[in-house]
């Protein structure tokens, strides 16, 4: 018996000594591996220096009819790559109140004008978060020798925040004319003279379309097998096709749909999805169906630096879709009520306010509404938007009043709730969870509180799923239990209870 | 700046009637006092507002190059901004917003470049062109005042520039803060001297080379000692003197090819680089009979007529003397067209065969007219050798030398 036990004692002594050693081993070679990473040498020379998008504002220059020497599109390139780099590295100096990188892109004296303004900003503790939305060049001159160019850059839109310390003082958007006189030294095109000749304040209008958003009876739509990831490597227009028929077939008329802005590429927009995107929509079309697309789903910087790349990208997609039958209109967040802590209310409310006019400005012909995570932010930017919409996963009893008194404070547009559901998980991470029965219970009473107010909706969602991505809520199986059930069908593609309340009686 | 200067800054800001106070308590009410004509750069830009309220309120102030943010001198209910020079002193709008809740004034201040100048920033270039009038060079100015802001459009400027007999004055004006003239080449090549001046400041001097056009075609000539190929003595090749189509003489460092095209059809260069339009190269005579067709080429633009060269044979025949075995074969005396001894240097060759395969090709240097070949034991065995031995053309041969 005890040689037994000193056998199994010895075994598991030699296995503790093998599973260090085998840690010890490890754990040289990831240090000998670590420090056999060289440079490549191909970096040695600087040939491939990768160009990073940081800024993108819109930029176009007029047909060229300068006088002097005849452009070239290379050299007019990369005058424009410079020209731009001059306001970017402008912009982070105002905003750090930092030279560095002004030396490269303003000449010697031009840069002067800079640096006096940084020590007065830095004196008075003055931050400007600023960037320029759009510049329309006009090349007026190309001297002879190749060294120096002057531009007429017209209506440039401007957009700064002013702080103080960390206080927020103001906003301000200008457009402004723009004589710029460039001069290329060491192989750069510094700005040598800048002088504002016109400029303007201005206001941003707000909406005076009004759009019929009317009897939106919708869904909130992700493929069972793929959800948050409908226009990925397993998209298949299939099922997207056969889950449309259900939608349809349920009585609804609408679906909402979400583009994730660094899965679609950023400022790069990759064109794969957006033929993915409209391949839905058109299925959509095909089945009768309307889309609300959710722009930026996914996205959580708003700094005003990182404005351009989302102005390219929100203009790549809406380009792209904007003449599509089954477009129902644009929401432009998915909750982004949610970020105001973390980010700042002001420059969330700032940024929504700009992608606005800027979706508007690309698609003036389809309402534009924000998905507010709740009724109390609904309010907000009420004026610039076409309809308002919330989403509701509170206490029924409170809907129908908390819906009359937004309605009372904003009359004249439309408001539908483009979220709301419960789930049916009660099972060992949540034992006192809602049950199949409760979440039929909840969608038959909230659709009577629909009929009797006369509310549109969009629920939430088609499908209990088996998998939740961790961006969406997190890793903790408590919340990924809970965030799976909350469909009108199960996983197995069997009705749930709920599926006969899926849409209003008529 | 000058007394008068200030003084009309001052008088710029011009304070008109105060606007009625409200006495609305409730509300912070401000009214700009002051009404902003259009300004000079550098002026002391003063923004006074009247207020109810002592309260602070901040005036976002831009120009051309950025923006910053005020706080007043408050005295009496009345606000006073005073833009800092900084700011100021750059020509173009200047926005400003007074910050505050109630009713945000606004407005803009037009800031106008000095009417004096400064500096006459120019840039010139190219800084060489080529004669004959179709080419030109640049001159772009920027007349600036002193606070580095380009002087306003339609400021008058005077280019002149002058070139040999000629002296010329032409008058531009500014638009977007710059002005330019094309001044081209005249038919000779030389220097152009340019300079400007605007608002009686004169830049400094600056010049332009007009450089010769391309060369046109030209004719060679060969001078050499004697016509023997004695592949010793040098034939030289010069071109005329290269010129332009407007006669000037081309430019110094102008390269210049000859080809030399043999009787066989084989072909040599040699090239030289032009002085004062003239290009010389050099070459050795052959060594043996001989008839060179030779013609020069700038490559691209111009060449040259073709001229042809007779070589006469130089060494008529030579004696070849065997010894020690046959293992050296002494070679001359090699002579030349006075019977002299061949300058040292002529290269003689020996073919070695065994029946009808080379096995070996020696090829020696004439020294004092006498060539001498050795014919080692471990490299040549004991056998039957067929020689030939090449010299200025002329081939000798010898069958059947045994060697033991």
């Amino acid at each position: 018996m005890s040689s037994i036990n000193k056998n199994i004692l010895r075994g598991v002594i030699l296995l503790i000594y093998i599973v260090i050693m085998a840690l010890v081993i490890y754990g040289i070679a990831a240090i000998f591996s670590y420090l056999n990473t060289g440079a490549d040498r191909s970096t040695m020379l600087h040939t491939e220096i990768k160009q990073v998008d940081q800024y993108l504002p819109e930029f176009n220059w007029e047909p060229l009819n300068n006088e002097g020497r005849p452009m070239d599109q290379q050299t007019l390139k990369a005058i424009e790559d410079d020209y731009l780099d001059a306001w970017y590295v402008k912009y982070i100096s105002y905003k750090t109140n930092t030279k560095t990188g002004i030396e490269d892109y303003y000449t010697k004296s031009a840069r002067l004008n800079i640096f006096n303004i940084i020590d007065q900003n830095t004196t008075s503790q003055t931050t400007i978060e600023g960037t320029s939305l759009a510049h329309n060049p006009n090349l007026e001159f190309f001297s002879e020798d190749g060294q120096m160019v002057v531009i007429t850059d017209k209506d440039v839109i401007e957009y700064k925040r002013i702080y103080k310390g960390d206080k927020f003082i103001t906003e301000i958007n200008e457009i402004s004319t723009y004589k710029v006189t460039l001069l290329l030294e060491d192989g750069f095109w510094r700005i040598r003279h800048l002088v504002k000749s016109k400029s303007d304040f201005y206001y941003p209008k707000s909406s005076d379309n009004t759009f019929l958003v009317n009897n939106i009876k919708g869904i909130n739509y992700y493929p069972k097998d793929t959800p948050w990831d409908i226009y990925g490597k397993n998209f298949d227009a299939f099922v997207i096709s056969k889950d449309f028929e259900i939608i349809k077939n349920a009585g609804l008329n609408s679906v909402r749909l979400f583009v994730p802005y660094e899965d679609f590429g950023k400022s790069n927009v990759k064109i794969d999805k957006l033929k993915r995107l409209s391949k839905v929509l058109d299925i959509a079309e095909s089945k009768n169906l309307k889309v609300l697309v959710t722009l930026f789903d996914f996205y959580g910087d708003y700094s005003v630096l990182d404005w351009t790349l989302n102005q390219k990208h929100v203009k790549i997609i809406i380009n792209h879709i904007k003449n599509h039958k089954a477009l129902m209109g644009w929401d432009i967040k998915n909750e982004p009520n949610l970020d105001f802590e973390s980010r700042g209310k002001g420059l969330v409310q700032a940024w929504l306010d700009k992608m606005i006019d800027l979706v508007k400005f690309n698609d003036p012909n389809h309402p534009i509404t924000i998905g507010w995570s709740n009724k109390e932010n609904a309010n907000l930017l009420a004026d610039k938007l076409d309809f308002i919409s919330f989403h509701y996963y509170e206490d029924l009893e409170k809907l129908s009043d908390s819906y009359t008194s937004l309605k009372s404070k904003i009359k004249d547009k439309p408001i539908v709730i483009t979220e709301f559901g419960m789930s049916s998980y009660d099972g060992i991470w949540n034992p006192t969870g809602n049950s199949e029965k409760d979440q039929a219970n909840y969608h038959k009473a909230i659709q009577d509180i629909f009929t009797a107010n006369k509310i549109q909706f969009m629920s939430w969602t088609l499908y209990d799923f088996e998998k939740i991505p961790k961006e969406v809520v997190g890793r903790l199986p408590w919340r990924q239990n809970v965030q799976k059930h909350f469909g009108f069908i199960d996983k197995n593609g069997a009705k749930k209870a709920s599926y006969k309340y899926i849409s209003s009686s008529k | 700046m000058t007394l008068k200067h200030i003084y009309i800054s001052v008088i710029a800001v011009v304070i008109i009637a105060l606007t009625t106070l409200q006495n609305d308590k409730s509300k912070e009410t401000y009214s700009l006092k002051t009404e902003v004509a259009p300004v000079f750069a550098g002026d002391v830009i003063i923004l006074e507002f009247s207020s109810n309220s002592n309260n602070m309120v901040q005036l976002y102030c831009s120009n051309s190059y950025g923006s910053v943010l005020l706080s007043p001198d408050i005295e009496n209910k009345v606000l006073k901004f005073h833009i800092p020079e900084s700011i100021a002193k750059k020509s173009g709008v200047l926005n400003w917003q007074l910050i505050t809740a109630t009713n945000p004034l606004e407005g803009k201040i037009i800031v106008k470049p000095k009417p004096s100048i400064k500096t006459i920033e120019s840039y010139l270039g190219p800084p060489s062109i080529e004669a004959g009038g179709t080419d030109y060079t640049m001159l772009v100015v920027i007349p600036t005042d002193d606070l580095d802001n380009p002087l306003a459009d339609s400021t008058k400027v005077q280019v002149k520039h002058q070139f040999l007999d000629n002296q010329a004055n032409d008058l531009i004006f500014t638009k977007n803060g710059f002005a330019y003239k094309n001044i081209y080449s005249y038919q000779p090549s030389g220097r152009i001297l340019i300079s400007s001046e605007s608002l009686g400041l004169s830049s400094k001097e600056y010049d332009v080379n007009v450089m010769p056009a391309i060369p046109t075609d030209f004719s060679i000539e060969a001078q050499r000692i004697h016509d023997y190929a004695d592949s010793n003595q040098i034939t030289t090749f010069e071109t005329s003197i290269l010129k332009d189509r407007f006669n000037n003489v081309i430019s110094d460092g102008t390269f210049v090819n000859f080809y030399i095209t043999d009787k066989n059809g084989n072909k040599t260069v040699t090239s030289g680089a032009s002085i004062n339009g003239i290009a010389k190269s050099k070459i050795l005579h052959p060594d043996h009979e001989d008839q060179w067709t030779v013609k020069a080429y700038i490559e691209g633009m111009a060449n040259s007529d073709s001229i042809t060269l007779d070589y006469k044979q130089a060494v008529s025949d030579f004696e070849v003397a065997f010894s020690e075995g046959n293992r050296i074969i002494n070679v001359g005396p090699l002579q030349s067209f006075m019977n002299q001894k061949i300058p040292d240097g002529l290269v003689v060759k020996l073919k070695v065969y065994t029946n009808d395969n080379i096995i070996d090709e020696l090829s020696q240097e004439s020294y004092n007219g006498y060539v001498k070949f050795k014919l080692n034991e471990d490299r040549f065995s004991a056998t039957k050798y067929n020689f030939v031995i090449e010299t200025a053309g002329i081939t000798k041969s010898y069958n059947n030398i045994t060697y033991e």
